[in-house]
């Protein structure tokens, strides 16, 4: 087994750990807050008797422990039960709002890296001098607010003040899109609809910049700390002394080693916008996971509360992998650990 | 014979948060085709801040100010562009590095920061050219796996092994001019001494002239034609090697063969007190400089 795999494997492997505490832990707390959920469903004028019968149905009156082995049954055969709020299967919901939360974190994600990065790389070449100045006041501002107060902040100045960019939603009530992926951008371009695109394009930019907005600053920052470490490394001195050109050294030569501890670190901050999504998306009305998790909690819907933490661990946890895998891909010293297996 | 390069009166300050340091008083050396000299002095006397700027690496710092004369294969350094000179660097004079391991990038492969040395000198070299000429460099430093070399993260190889790396790129574009700034200190003694009778027996070969930086005397005698000793930014004695050791005449120059060189072979001696006569003017031995 290659070392990649191997880790690969272990990580895996302490994944699903984590999966299985953390649904122990939400099913606890979820059962053990006040609250009747059958009640809270049925609303106050359903009898005792019909509150009884689907407090019995969702097996409420038994132990704890009971309860979660009825809940991990039919985990296994993926079904996450029914949501009290919908109606619905909570995985058809899950469905039907990720995508949304999904496009946006990703959309940010990619600002975050895009931007972030050559600001760093920017920033550490010219240490010293203006450009540098600039990027850090600027990349200072970015992480010294939380990105819900970025959305508002942006929302009034360029969606309200100056109407560039439209104030609410993913997508203008004038475009029909067959639902593909469930990412509008993609699907608008499956369908062939360029106006559509360029619509829900326009829709996802604010709101997608303001999440990302401190992962900028923090991406930047991070780079340029390293990097100016790495621009003191004996391997760039030679670079330079070699005569390779400067733009060269800062895009290749130094910004490699510098990645490398500065990804883990982007890797946190990129699953953090997992969770600052739901103030950003509550902002912008964007019609994501963040109302169905708020709306479920409030009404105590416990399979739809399960179902939405665990779907976000997830996604945490496969960003982490990602970011793990990408590591071991980026760095020599890990992909060759074990002597003669390459 | 004529001169790779001649400095002539090089003065160096540094500006600093407490005003200005001067560092180099006002250095004057020559280096003639095909010559190895050695510029010997103890640690912070201003040896590596020469080479920076011969290299005009130091020159881009905005807190340096360098004054002098700098010559190079007959042209004026300074009235080349920041450009030109740049384009010298790694094709014309080119450098070896104390640790040859922390030298090389440790996230490339040996093959893919040949190819970029190569490509100093033949920007449209293929991978596949770039290999092969490696491949042959790597012979003359009796490396002859050359695959698995090229293949290779520094961190896969021995501290010796990336030192002969390091000849073979520091050669590879025929300079004509090589610093070597304590080469190899950081390797043991005896890896140490192969790869400098190697790097010696090639520049011999290609008649590279050699500005090699040390504080090891023992190892001087052996690799320099002739020696420029430097105290605290000072010349204070040159001379051809053999007539530097045998009549050293500056008190600094006999306190520094009096002092014991440390046996972990970067040997630095350590000089303890601090002599007035240490400040006596530059001593010339007599062939030196017609
Ligand atoms: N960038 C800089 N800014 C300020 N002072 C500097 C700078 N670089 C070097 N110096 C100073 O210049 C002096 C000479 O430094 P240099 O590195 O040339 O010493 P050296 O002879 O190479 O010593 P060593 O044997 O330890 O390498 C030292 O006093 C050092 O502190
Ligand atoms: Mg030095």
């Amino acid at each position: 087994m290659t070392p990649v795999l191997r880790l690969l494997a272990r990580r895996l492997g302490i994944s699903l750990i984590v999966l299985v505490g953390v649904s122990m832990l939400i099913f606890g707390i979820a059962r053990v807050i006040p609250g009747d959920p059958a009640r809270i469903a049925l609303g106050p004028n359903a009898t005792a008797e019909q509150v009884d019968a689907l407090r019995e149905s969702l097996h409420l009156n038994e132990a704890i422990p009971v309860q979660y082995g009825y809940f991990v049954k039919d985990l296994l055969r993926g079904d996450l039960g029914t949501s009290l709020y919908t109606n619905r299967p909570v995985t058809q919901d899950i469905a039907q709002f990720l995508p949304a939360t999904l496009e946006l974190v990703l959309f940010a994600g990619i600002l975050m890296v895009g931007i972030g990065l050559p600001l760093g790389i920017w920033s550490a070449r010219y240490r010293g001098r203006w450009p540098d100045h600039v990027i850090r006041l600027v990349s200072l501002l970015g992480v010294s607010a939380p990105s819900f107060v970025w959305a508002v902040i942006l929302m009034l100045l360029f969606a309200f003040f100056l109407p560039i960019f439209p104030i609410a939603g993913r997508i203008s009530d004038i475009y029909e899109i067959e639902r593909v992926t469930g990412f509008l951008l993609i699907d608008t371009l499956l369908a062939g609809n360029l106006a559509a695109f360029r619509d829900a394009f326009w829709h996802i930019v604010l709101p997608a910049f303001a999440l990302a907005v401190s992962g900028i600053g923090q991406a930047a920052r991070l780079t340029r700390a390293n990097m100016v470490e790495t621009y003191d490394k004996p391997y760039i001195e030679m670079a330079q002394a070699y005569g390779f050109r400067a733009r060269r050294i800062a895009r290749k030569y130094a910004f490699k080693p510098s990645l490398i501890p500065s990804l883990t670190i982007i890797g946190l901050d990129f699953a953090a916008m997992l969770g600052n999504a739901f103030l950003v998306e509550a902002v912008f009305a964007w019609p994501g996971l963040s109302r169905y998790g708020v709306a479920v909690i409030l009404r105590k819907d416990l399979n739809a509360i399960i179902g939405t933490v665990l779907i976000i661990s997830a996604t945490f946890l496969i960003v982490n992998l990602i970011v793990d895998l990408l590591i071991a891909f980026l760095n020599p010293r890990i992909r060759y650990s074990q002597r003669g297996s390459s | 014979m004529r001169d790779v390069l001649r400095i002539e009166d090089l003065v160096l300050k540094f500006r600093g948060y407490t005003g200005v340091t001067e560092v180099l008083h006002g250095i004057s050396l020559n280096i003639r085709a095909g010559e190895r000299v050695a510029l010997v002095g103890e640690s912070g006397s201003g040896k590596s801040v020469t080479a920076r700027i011969v290299l005009g690496q130091l020159q881009e710092l905005r807190s340096a100010q360098v004054q002098g004369g700098l010559y190079f294969e007959e042209q004026d350094l300074n009235r080349l562009s920041r450009r030109q000179w740049h384009a010298l660097r790694g094709t014309h004079m080119s450098m070896i590095f104390q640790d040859p391991t922390s030298s090389l990038n440790p996230v490339f492969t040996i093959g893919v920061q040949f190819t970029e040395v190569l490509r100093r000198r033949d920007p449209k070299l293929s991978k596949e050219a770039a290999a092969k000429r490696a491949g042959e460099l790597l012979n003359s430093v009796s490396i002859h796996d050359h695959a698995r070399v090229l293949n290779a993260y520094p961190f896969q190889l021995s501290g010796g092994m990336n030192q002969r790396v390091a000849i073979a790129m520091a050669l590879a574009n025929h300079p004509s001019l090589l610093i070597a700034d304590e080469p190899g200190t950081a390797l043991d003694v005896t890896v140490q001494a192969q790869t400098l009778h190697l790097m010696h027996d090639l520049v011999e070969r290609t008649g590279t002239a050699v500005l090699f930086i040390s504080h090891n005397l023992g190892v001087v005698r052996e690799f320099a034609d002739r020696i420029y000793v430097i105290y605290r930014g000072r010349i204070v004695e040159q001379g051809p090697t053999q007539a530097v050791f045998e009549n050293p005449r500056h008190a600094y120059t006999r306190a520094l063969m009096a002092a014991v060189p440390r046996i972990t072979g970067g040997g630095v001696p350590e000089i303890q007190d601090m002599d007035g006569a240490f400040f006596d003017p530059l001593e010339v031995h007599g062939e030196d400089r017609p």
